[in-house]
């Protein structure tokens, strides 16, 4: 119930104050008393076999306070991985260690064999250099679909053909191909999702130390989820008693999932800060970043999609290598196959799908979660697959799509769609955003204008892709179910001080996404109290109570609901309280417009007021505590179901395969918005990487496995002149399990918009006679030039 | 990272030969060398000053001359160590004569790049070997008008 129309508006972001003045306090800013300094000495090499380490020579050099190699660690566990996925056969995935430093092997460009602490960072990078590492390098493997072919190198020697795990979903195979032996026309589509890096702004940085006195350690890490890494570290690496470590995540400056994962360096430093009885930190480098920090994506897939005469889908079959990079990172085992194979229902009534996916080892950087995280591989599948056919079977990729939709529910009145692959979708009105993006885009005038650019010479094309996404991560049953090794519940509580003023304590973590005013708009207007009353607190374990942090657009569809569910008790409470006070029944308090008033009187008392009467209860009911302060934890019933519609118009230069991107419209639905502005950066900002992974992003390989654009010269990020003006709009369906009716909006964008280009440059090559059934991202001219010349 | 060419050098490949198999003269011909110990017949220690922009830096490591073919071809293999990364190079090199004296050098080999060098040294690579082929066959000829010179 909306007290002082807070929710709903578009409040300046409050955080926005430090940010934008240089006030941010990132966990590179922390200088502790008696601080260190940590560098890695690394392999240069993908695959290399590491004869001998001697660090004589640099132990001596100045400022120098200790070094620790592979050899050191022989009894300290690897990093784990946090959700397990079980062969066909039953069997559990291969896990091979993922040690914190590797004493025998070094398995990808970047593994890191020493750390050298010292005085300064100078010092520890000159001393750094004087280790000496003897390797021989061995043969490596880059690409999934090569890794898993017999006599491909080994990763790990444990692990035959690469195979961390196969896996599928869906219909049984028997029943998918008969329903394909049915079809009128089947469309085939041999692709690869390129790997991405994900480039946040402020490199990772841990700070760590120990206290012997107290026997208590603090970590302070550029992380997504403060409780989950000390969960995982205290639990699987270190063996170190939880309410002995306090882990702090302070500003944090963008993730995009990359920081979600609990890295090697966050352990180590833990370690070495009790080993030397001094705080150790460390900063990536960007060098670093681009070859440490998890990457994205990376999938190689075979696709085909059968319709019958009228261009309903019959059947869905599905096979993607999945390239996991060298170990298990945290959430990798799930990215392609929860969050991938479960939406491959897409929006359409698709009646048998099957999808099988291969994870494989290779020597190349972990790749785990990066903004969408599974979701932007299964929209690009099915978005380009759909396109794909219209343009085969002479059909209008919109009309296709309007006759193949899932019909509207709301969740409510209508049940839920259960999907051929696991899921329950919650609420739709799929049509209503491609109708909608249509008459955005006046989709008539824009047909008539690529025919009128094909008399000029000039290509022009428009590209579709309706979306969906399971968000508001998530259910704990279910996700418990299929593998995941923790809960995916989110904590949430809220302290009314005596002077009516109140703290929220929420799990969820915020490094861009504007918590601090979201979260407080929310709890503000259901208390009807001023923004600037509110405060909200996050990324401090031993400030929250417990958290399971910020990712899969989650925050508001389970952290928020979880501060609701403290706001509910806090007014429950009050309720009491207001009650004793006008010397009537709770059951006759009603509490609108932040007073508590008697039923069909004028007789009430405000918020303020009720809250000082908790904290100095001299005129009090007899059974109640004092105090306002409610915790609360919120498990979701079910995922939540964002979608939506993105169109792109392109132009191709015929001459030169230059790609300009024209108009972009984005139509998204994803329940009920608290902060519209907020809601709009979050889709204008996934825009922009999914338009990045589509026309310039791409991590490239050598076939020795150095990552050669492993710098800003070379790799490609979108700038704001790439950029049209996008065309935003909305649609709101609720969502009907949460007391917000919100969905998340953090991932939409990402997970829309790559298919949409890549489908708009194949109809502008369509338009001028080049069947072109892929071109592989990111689509640089060179690879659009030579589109244009082959095929006619 | 291929690496292939040709110079036509105005010497007999007997000459040519003499030059490349010297410890002496090779020290004076190969870029930014600057330091050279010789470690077996046809093996040698190497230190090299480079500094050619992004790939700038002190590299250690061998040199060694392999399947020699007296005065007709051998290959160059060389491993080269440094904080930027390393480089793994095997380069056949062969001398044709022609006329009586001029000698085609041609080259043709693969080098491997690591660390740094790969990830960020790796779209100015080509730029670089080629500037230092160049070297090589400009300080390949001034030794050669050395010898003739009376």
């Amino acid at each position: 119930m909306s007290t002082n129309g807070l929710i709903g508006r578009a409040v300046k972001r409050v955080e926005d104050k430090r940010f934008t003045t240089g006030h941010g306090n990132y966990t590179d800013d922390i200088i502790l008393p008696q601080q260190t300094y940590a560098v890695f000495v690394r392999s240069q090499y993908a695959h290399a076999k590491i004869i001998s380490v001697d660090t004589s020579a640099a132990k001596e050099m100045p400022g120098v306070i200790a070094i620790f190699t592979g050899a050191d660690l022989a009894e300290v566990n690897g990093v784990p991985c946090g959700w397990q996925v079980n062969f066909k056969n039953g069997d559990t995935m291969k896990e091979p260690k993922h040690p914190l430093l590797v004493a025998d092997k070094a398995r990808h460009a970047g593994d890191a064999i020493a750390i050298v602490i010292a005085e300064t960072k100078e010092q520890a990078t000159d001393a750094a250099e004087a280790v000496m590492v003897e390797m021989e390098e061995l043969p490596c493997v880059i690409d999934a679909a090569k890794a898993v072919q017999p006599g491909a190198p080994l990763v790990h020697d444990d692990v035959p053909d690469n195979k961390s795990f196969d896996w599928v979903l869906g219909n049984p195979i028997d029943e998918v191909n008969e329903a394909m032996s049915r079809a009128a026309h089947v469309t085939t589509l041999d692709f690869v999702n390129q790997r991405l890096v994900p480039n946040a702004i402020e490199p990772r940085s841990y700070n760590s130390s120990y206290d012997p006195a107290s026997e208590k350690y603090t970590l302070y890490t550029s992380s997504q989820n403060p409780h989950l890494i000390r969960l995982l570290m205290c639990a699987f690496v270190l063996g170190i008693p939880e309410h002995k470590v306090r882990v702090v995540s302070p500003d944090v400056g963008g993730g995009f999932g990359s920081k979600i994962f609990h890295y090697t360096e966050e352990a180590l430093l833990t370690w070495c800060s009790k080993k030397i009885g001094r705080p150790v930190k460390w900063t990536s480098e960007r060098s670093e970043s681009f070859l440490l920090d998890a990457h994205g994506r990376d999938h190689v897939t075979k696709a085909e999609m059968g319709f019958d005469a009228e261009g309903k889908i019959l059947a869905l079959r599905v096979k993607t290598y999945a390239n996991l990079g060298a170990y298990l990172s945290t959430f990798s085992s799930c990215v392609p196959t929860y969050l991938h194979g479960t939406l491959l229902q897409g929006l359409y009534t698709t009646p048998k799908i099957n999808v099988d996916v291969t994870a494989v080892f290779t020597h190349t950087t972990p790749v785990d979660a990066y903004r969408g995280a599974g979701r932007p591989e299964a929209t690009y599948l099915l978005e380009r697959l759909l396109d794909l056919a219209a343009h085969e079977m002479n059909v209008d990729p919109a009309e296709l799509r309007f006759k193949n939709f899932i019909p509207p529910f709301d969740g409510v009145q209508q049940p839920g769609y259960q999907t051929q692959v696991a899921l329950q979708y919650d609420s739709g009105n799929y049509e209503g955003v491609l109708k909608k993006g249509l008459d955005m885009l006046g989709y008539a005038d824009v047909r008539r204008q690529q025919q009128e650019a094909a008399g000029n010479g000039k290509l022009l094309g428009v590209g579709f892709s309706t979306y969906i996404e399971a968000c508001g991560i998530a259910p704990s049953a279910i996700v418990g179910a299929l593998g995941c090794r923790a809960g995916l519940f989110e904590s949430g509580q809220v302290r009314v001080q005596p002077t009516g003023k109140v703290s929220v304590y929420t799990g969820a973590h915020s490094h861009g996404q504007g918590h601090e005013t979201t979260f407080a708009q929310v709890v503000a207007d259901k208390l009807g109290i001023n923004l600037e009353d509110v405060e909200v607190v996050h990324g401090d374990s031993e400030a929250v109570a417990f958290g399971m942090g910020t990712y899969g657009s989650r925050s508001l569809a389970v952290g928020g609901s979880a501060i609701i569910k403290s706001i509910d008790k806090i007014i429950e409470k009050g309720k009491k309280i207001a009650a004793h006070k006008l010397e009537a029944s709770a059951d006759d308090i009603e509490f609108a417009s932040g007073r508590f008033t008697v039923k069909g009187t004028d007789k009430s008392v405000g918020f303020g007021e009720i809250a000082l009467t908790a904290y100095v209860p001299h005129v009090y009911p007899k059974d109640l505590e004092p105090g306002l302060d409610f915790s609360s934890f919120y498990d979701p019933t079910n995922f939540t179901y964002p979608f939506g519609c993105h169109i792109a118009v392109v132009e191709v230069d015929k001459e030169t395969g230059k790609v300009e991107l024209k108009r972009f419209v984005a139509v998204d639905d994803v329940g009920n918005v608290i902060n519209p502005m907020i809601v709009e950066g979050q889709i204008h900002g996934g825009l922009v990487q999914g338009i990045g992974q589509a026309l310039f992003e791409g991590a490239e390989y050598d076939e020795n496995g150095q990552l050669t654009n492993a710098s800003y010269m070379d790799y490609c990020l979108p700038r704001a002149d790439d950029l049209p003006m996008f065309e935003t709009g909305s649609q709101v369906t609720p969502c009907p399990h949460n007391p917000l009716g919100v969905k998340g909006a953090g991932e939409a964008g990402t997970i829309g918009a790559a298919p949409a280009i890549v489908n708009a440059v194949i109809d502008a090559l369509w338009s001028g006679g080049h069947k072109v059934k892929d071109l592989r991202m990111p689509l640089t001219s060179e690879r659009v030039w030579h589109a244009l010349q082959e095929v006619i | 990272m291929q690496l292939a060419g040709k110079h036509l050098i105005h010497a007999a490949p007997a000459k040519v030969w003499a030059i490349l198999m010297n410890k002496e003269t090779l020290a004076h011909i190969v870029p930014g060398i600057s330091g050279l110990e010789q470690t077996g017949d046809h093996s040698f220690k190497s230190t090299l000053d480079i500094k050619l922009g992004p790939v700038s830096g002190s590299f250690t490591g061998n040199l060694q001359l392999h399947d020699l073919q007296e005065p007709n071809a051998f290959t160059l293999k060389a491993q080269q160590n440094s904080k930027m990364g390393n480089a793994n190079a095997a380069i056949a090199i062969s001398l044709t004569p022609v006329g009586d004296n001029d000698t085609e050098v041609m080259f043709n080999g693969d080098v491997k790049l690591s660390g740094m060098l790969a990830s960020l040294g790796n779209r100015v690579m080509g730029g670089v070997s080629n500037t230092l082929t160049k070297q090589f066959f400009s300080n390949l000829e001034k030794e050669l008008e050395k010898t003739t010179a009376p």
